[in-house]
């Protein structure tokens, strides 16, 4: 291993400063130097999800990514998806399905749902299943985690309608 | 700090003003606490159990708030908390609402009598006048007065015994329960604020890792505790932020400052361990289980039934046989632990935290009240996983440490050594009589299992590696139908792997036997399988959800199978079972009952059987969180479907293999059937458990439903295409396709040492050996170098790739000292910084200038061509100088790498005298004049101080390039094949100049795939130079080629995904092993990811050997984006692909590559002698 580096990550919209091997994964220092407990270690090996963070945007596993392929990338956690008191529309859609038990896989589930729907506004069930396929889940609350993603897909469409309507209106307005 | 403290009992018990409801008050402060009411009104309520990720939590404060007629909202539930809850003993068979809930009820009960009664007296209402609701009391008159809870407990310290005829609110009267509340722990959940075990941090936390022991899933034998034989902690003495090493027994543990540190502790740390004993094989397990030592237990015995059994008109004598099956938590088991001198605290996620105490107490030589446990959620788990022994290990290590030290187990360990779902095996014999109803019912079932003790209590020797027996294997053992020739006999035996309960707890594997026999019976007798069953079903509770069932699912009566016919590949079935879960010991108690209508597909041509739909019924007697209920069917519809068509434990012969997600792989979501759920409503009966009842006539129903469409019987699990497809067409398999003549390696031609000998001793005497050496100089001054002469020096350094070889074991540039195994023996790269004792700061120019172009070192002995000086001769003056003055500007360093020692007789340097005149042509590199200037510079570049060559052209037995057509046609390198750069190159695309490019400049190609190994380090150190020399290189490596142009290149493209993707379900075919570790290991980054090239273009799927593959597979590749980080093009990757070294074992990565190979390169025949392959590759590691 080579010696500590210290290393500036944008975590959430916030520079932070953090001292480590370049080596390490990015989920032990999300964890450990950042206290964001959102990301879960499940197995270090990229295959469950349950570590899943935003990095520009896409769904990766941040047990599998090196702090220093980090560079100047945006890193979004869990808890960086909602504002102080509002929640993402994807939190917000599972929680009204109930769609957790253990919850553990949870987190994984609501980034690649968040990843899902930046890359395609609109999925259909094929494209949840097929976003989904490598996030594990053994409590089996797959049922309620699909019906989260479908209600968060409605969410999404909703709200691009009514930017979109008050886009129209600018326009019109100027 | 997210620290996790529960308010002890005591302070309760030392509140003034509180209403607290308690086991029994003559025991003082020692009664155990069931409902606290503060003088806020607000109701505090205790439970043993704990949440697993069912709701518990939810429900409990249901009921709570439901007697207590208080707002839901307003009570609290603490579980599981040693310094507080009442020891209800561990959360297992589905007891917490049916059985644990219970004096949590009564004591709700009992305090609300108590406010009733102190309100009657304060206002003088008679009682039978008041009205409760909301947690305020009013008279039914319409008096002006209310009086809330915090009123009538404010005031006073009152402790109550639990009265157990406390008057219970009727269900008719229920608002609360019955009614959906949404889960109270999800929010927290979803925005990440929940603090799980694994989240827990405390002031001064450390953190550890354990290391354990060969016998991975193993916990009996005499060899268990005494297989250490040494450790070497000089191994890890070199680790920054290492605190310390604990050994004892068999336990080893490593305690660091930082996480990644702990890791990189336990995976560096040499430990010699015993040889393991060899287990009995646990992949086809009956055999095992026969021959496993037993104590037959005989559970009933009606009627007659050897006579019934001799006098069938039809004999049907079957066995079934479950495979082994893990818990699979989705996160490893963690714990925190702060010994103290005063005493211990946990913060663990157990299921058991009394139970647990008692172990700890035992392990560490204290008494239970000095320890503490803080229960909270981990991971859900569905019986006993390793949440204890990480528990266990914490306590360990803290106290050697005397810090507070987290432990968390990594995948591997968790999957090798939760105790396992035990392998059971189950006979039936029966048959029919002479009207077609069942003759006899004699069961026999075998279960391998006890209560799996906590593992460092038997690592350290504390408890002996002795297996005790529990009966726990009689679990729905008998069966539902009221057969009149009946025998049952459970076999109680000791585990073989380390197993525990599971979910459905051999009611599971019993439930498979008695309702795969029935349907087998009801298709003898030609009758439809449900209203065989209904004939002898006798429980009337059972017949209604049998009827509700099927009516719901529209179930349409039939005698035989294949009645649903089919379309294409596809035959379709369905299929039924019912089962009531009996938990607790015989004969136990009656949990929720439960019935499946299940729907297959089953693929003739794949063997894959996908389960469409599942129609599940369930009568749960009253239920509390009707969602709740139907979310705990959902989960246990999918996890054990799930379990049936593809859970199995695999074993070697000494310790569990599957060790990761691709080892044993779970249901994915396109896979999840659809479930349509029916609730019978039964509000007015006692609460079931919920919590196994639905997964019990899983394996069942999804077996007769595949029966139902193929008219086979699966009597084994799991229904894994190749079962299913060696069912259906016997064992047939694909021919072989020829293997085609193989590129040999360069020092597999047979040549014998003395051969060697003989052959260069002749040529010895050709040329003078002896070479004079030339004088040292003191260290030139760096002065006299103009800055333009050191920065082309720098660029010729990285042109040259010098500190691929030559760069020091820590990083440090041109240290040398890394070691490279060639054929002839070790050879270690020098250190070339202008160090005067150890480098080259007393060389001359003369000096370098010769050792570059003619192997021969200052002082006058030769070099072996591991220095590529056969490259390097034809470099021009100008760039041998400038790269020497760069040189000489570098930072000394003091260190003298080892010595290469050759055997004998390659240690006779004088000998490459006679190799040289062989093959060194020492003569300046030649320009083509019909060539374009970037041509020229490009091969310049390739062929002199790029020296590509060197790795990508075959050696002959002397180990020199090979030459014409040989020449960058491929060759090997540090344990890596170096794939041709030329027309012999192997991937399904040709090179483009752009593909080139892109490849040498960022170490990616779209249509290639990624650098990795030593090449990846070449892409690395050629980062300074500038794009127009990268174009120069690609110009003239791509007039190697045959030209391919960018539209070639796409069609090319598009022919080998498209052929991967046919080439899918022959993969499978080919290695079904393989397969399910690609999708469960491989395929999240590499099927559908952008960022990465699709593997039917890597080279290395399509080389002639799989060296490569096996390199990156036990390697891994570190993520695209560091080696482009120069340019960001086309958001390459930042995941690295993991090493899997420690996870995945040889046979495994064979099968995957045979996998790879077979869907990726189909046209390629299939990579033989793969053996010889995994041997380089590991030894070409160090």
């Amino acid at each position: 291993m080579t010696p500590p580096v210290s290393v500036s990550l944008i975590v959430n919209d916030a520079i932070r400063r953090v001292e480590a091997k370049p080596e390490t994964p990015l989920l032990y220092i999300l964890r450990n130097d950042l206290s964001l407990n959102g990301p879960k270690y499940g197995c270090g090996l990229g295959e469950c999800g349950a570590c899943a963070v935003l990095v520009d945007g896409r769904a990766v596993r941040s047990c599998t990514v090196p702090l220093g392929a980090v560079g100047t990338r945006q890193v979004t956690t869990l808890e960086g998806l909602s504002a102080e008191r509002s929640l993402h529309p994807v939190q917000r859609a599972f929680i009204e399905e109930a769609a957790a038990q253990c919850g553990y896989c949870l987190n994984g589930m609501i980034i690649a749902i968040v990843g899902l729907l930046h890359r395609n506004s609109d999925p259909d069930e094929s494209d949840i299943r097929e976003a989904l396929r490598h996030h594990l889940c053994r409590c089996g609350t797959h049922m309620e985690i699909l019906a989260a993603a479908r209600r968060a897909a409605v969410y999404a469409k909703a709200e691009r309608a009514s930017s979109s309507a008050s886009a129209d209106t600018t326009e019109v307005s100027s | 700090m997210s620290t996790h403290c529960e308010i002890p009992k005591s302070a309760y018990m030392a509140a003034d003003d509180a209403l607290l409801i308690v086991s029994d008050t003559t025991m003082g402060d020692d009664a155990e606490l069931f409902i606290a009411i503060g003088k806020d009104g607000r109701v505090t309520a205790f439970n043993g159990h704990v949440d697993l990720g069912t709701g518990i939590r939810t429900s409990l404060a249901q009921i709570v708030a439901e007697e207590l007629s208080v707002p839901f909202e307003h009570v609290d539930m603490v579980l599981g908390a040693t310094s507080a809850t009442p020891n209800q003993g561990a959360t297992i068979a589905s007891e917490t609402i049916q059985i644990a809930a219970v004096p949590l009820r009564l004591a709700a009960a009992t305090a609300l009598h108590h406010l009733l009664m102190k309100a009657s007296a304060r206002t003088g209402v008679a009682l039978n006048r008041l009205l409760v609701g909301n947690g305020v009391v009013r008279a039914s008159t319409g008096e002006n007065w209310s009086l809330t809870f915090a009123d009538l407990v404010s005031g006073e310290h009152m402790r109550l015994s639990i009265d157990t005829d406390a008057p219970l609110k009727p269900a008719s009267a229920y608002t609360l329960v019955g009614t959906s509340r949404p889960r109270v722990d999800i929010p927290a959940k979803a925005t990440g604020r929940w603090t799980y075990v694994h989240d827990v941090r405390v002031p001064g936390m450390l953190h550890g890792r354990v290391v354990r022991p060969p016998y991975a899933g193993f916990d009996h034998g005499e060899h268990v505790g005494k297989s250490l034989i040494s450790i070497d902690e000089s191994s890890i003495a070199g680790i920054d932020g290492l605190i310390g090493v604990v050994a004892i027994g068999d336990f080893i543990g490593v305690v660091a400052t930082r996480e990644e540190i702990a890791i990189e502790a336990a995976k560096s740390l040499k430990v010699v361990w015993r040889d393991s004993p060899e287990r009995p094989d646990l992949n086809a397990p009956e055999a095992a289980l026969r021959a496993n030592p037993a104590t037959a237990r005989k559970l009933a015995d009606r009627g007659n039934v050897d006579l019934a059994l001799a006098g069938s008109a039809v004999s049907m004598d079957r066995t079934y046989v479950w495979p082994y099956q893990m818990h699979g938590s989705i996160g490893p088991s963690c714990a925190v632990a702060d010994y103290r001198d005063d005493g211990l605290t946990v913060w663990s996620g157990t299921q058991n935290p009394f139970p647990m105490r008692r172990d700890l107490a035992l392990l560490l030589d204290l008494p239970e009240d000095m320890i503490l446990v803080e229960r909270l959620e981990a991971a859900g788990c569905y019986g006993r996983n390793c949440a204890d022994d990480v528990t266990a290990d914490a306590a360990l290590l803290s106290r050697a440490v005397k810090a507070p030290v987290r432990v968390q187990l990594s995948r591997e360990q968790e999957h090798a050594w939760e105790p396992k779902g035990a392998a059971q095996v189950m006979d039936v014999r029966g048959g029919l009589d002479l009207e077609g109803g069942p003759s006899a019912y004699d069961f026999e079932t075998r279960y391998p299992s006890n209560l799996a003790p906590t593992l460092p209590l038997i690592l350290t020797g504390k408890v002996p590696p002795v297996s005790d027996v529990v009966q726990m294997g009689d679990r729905t053992a008998i069966p539902p139908y009221a057969y009149s020739n009946l025998r049952v006999t459970v076999h109680d035996m000791p585990p073989i792997a380390r197993a525990s309960w599971f979910r459905g707890v051999s009611a599971m594997p019993n439930t498979f036997a008695h309702e795969c026999y029935v349907d087998e019976l009801a298709a003898a007798a030609g009758v439809d399988p449900i209203e065989y069953r209904l004939r002898y079903l006798p429980d009337p509770r059972a017949v209604d959800l049998v009827n509700a069932l099927a009516e719901r699912a529209k179930w349409v009566p039939h005698k035989t199978w294949g009645t649903l016919g089919g379309e294409g590949d596809l035959l379709y079935g369905r299929g039924f079972a019912y089962a009531v879960y009996i938990h607790g010991p015989f004969p136990g108690k009656a949990a929720a009952w439960a019935a499946w209508i299940a729907d297959v597909a089953v693929n003739t041509k794949t063997g894959e059987i996908a389960v469409t739909k599942v129609t599940c019924a369930q009568d749960s007697g009253m239920m509390i969180n009707p969602d709740g209920v139907r979310h705990q069917i959902h989960g246990n519809v999918i996890q054990s479907t799930s379990r049936v068509l593809k859970e199995k434990v695999e074993f070697s012969t000494t310790a569990v293999t599957s060790k990761e997600w691709g080892g044993y792989s779970l249901i994915t979501f396109p896979e999840v059937p659809d479930i349509d759920v029916l609730m019978v409503p039964r509000q007015d009966e006692p609460p079931l458990g919920v919590g196994e009842s639905a997964s019990v006539p899983s394996a069942s129903a999804i077996a007769n439903a595949v029966y139902d469409a193929t008219g086979i019987r699966f009597r084994e699990l799991p229904l894994t295409p190749e079962l299913v497809l060696a069912a259906m067409n016997g064992d047939k398999k694909e021919p072989s396709p020829e293997t085609p003549a193989k590129k040999r390696r360069w020092w597999k031609s047979g040549l014998s040492a003395a051969g060697a000998v003989a052959a260069v001793s002749g040529i010895v005497t050709m040329s003078s050996p002896w070479r004079p050496a030339i004088a040292t100089i003191s260290r030139p001054d760096t002065n006299v170098y103009s800055d333009a002469t050191i920065e082309r020096g720098r660029l010729v350094a990285a042109a040259g790739a010098c500190n691929v070889c030559h760069i020091g074991p820590d990083g440090t540039p041109f240290a040398g000292g890394r070691r490279f195994d060639t054929p002839f023996g070790a050879v270690y790269a020098t250190n070339i910084t202008p160090d005067v004792e150890n480098g080259i700061g007393a060389w001359s120019y003369p000096a370098f200038e010769r050792a570059m172009r003619e192997g021969v070192s200052r002082d006058g002995h030769h070099l072996y061509p591991a220095h590529p000086y056969t490259s390097f001769a034809g470099a021009e003056d100008a760039d041998l100088q400038a790269l020497y003055a760069y040189m000489m500007t570098q930072a000394p360093v003091a260190e003298k790498p080892p010595e290469t020692a050759l055997r004998f007789p390659y240690n006779i340097r004088s000998m490459m005298a006679g190799w040289n005149t062989l093959f060194l042509r020492n003569e300046p590199f030649r320009y083509a004049k019909a060539r374009t200037a970037e041509w020229n510079r490009g091969a310049y570049l390739v062929e002199t101080l790029g020296h590509c060559s060197a790795c990508h052209t075959e050696r002959n037995t002397l180990g020199a390039e090979k030459g014409r057509k040989a020449h960058l046609s491929g060759g090997f390198a540090d344990g890596w094949d170096a794939p041709a750069l030329n027309t012999f190159a192997k991937g399904p695309v040709g090179w483009t100049e752009e593909a080139f490019y892109d490849y040498l400049r960022t170490g990616h190609s779209r249509d290639h795939g990624s650098a990795a190994g030593p090449m990846a380090h070449v892409v690395q150190v050629m980062r300074p130079l500038p794009d127009k020399d990268i174009r120069a290189m690609a110009t003239y490596l791509a007039s190697l080629n045959d030209a391919t142009g960018p539209e070639e290149a796409a069609a090319q493209k598009e022919a080998a995904i498209i052929a991967s993707d046919a080439a899918r379900a022959n993969a499978a075919r080919i290695s079904p092993k393989g397969e399910r570790i690609f999708n469960g290991a491989c395929a999240t980054c590499h099927q559908g990811n952008t960022g990465l090239s699709s593997l039917a273009l890597n080279t290395n799927l399509h080389a002639n050997t799989p060296d490569n593959i096996f390199q990156v597979i036990l390697n891994g590749v570190e993520a695209p984006a560091i080696l482009a980080e120069s340019t960001r093009r086309d958001a390459p990757e930042v995941m690295s692909m993991p090493a899997f070294r420690e996870t995945l074992n040889e046979m495994q990565i064979k099968d995957l590559a045979a996998y790879l190979r077979a869907r990726f390169a189909p046209d390629k025949a299939a990579w033989s002698d793969t053996e010889s392959a995994m041997q380089r590759v590991i030894s070409s590691t160090h």
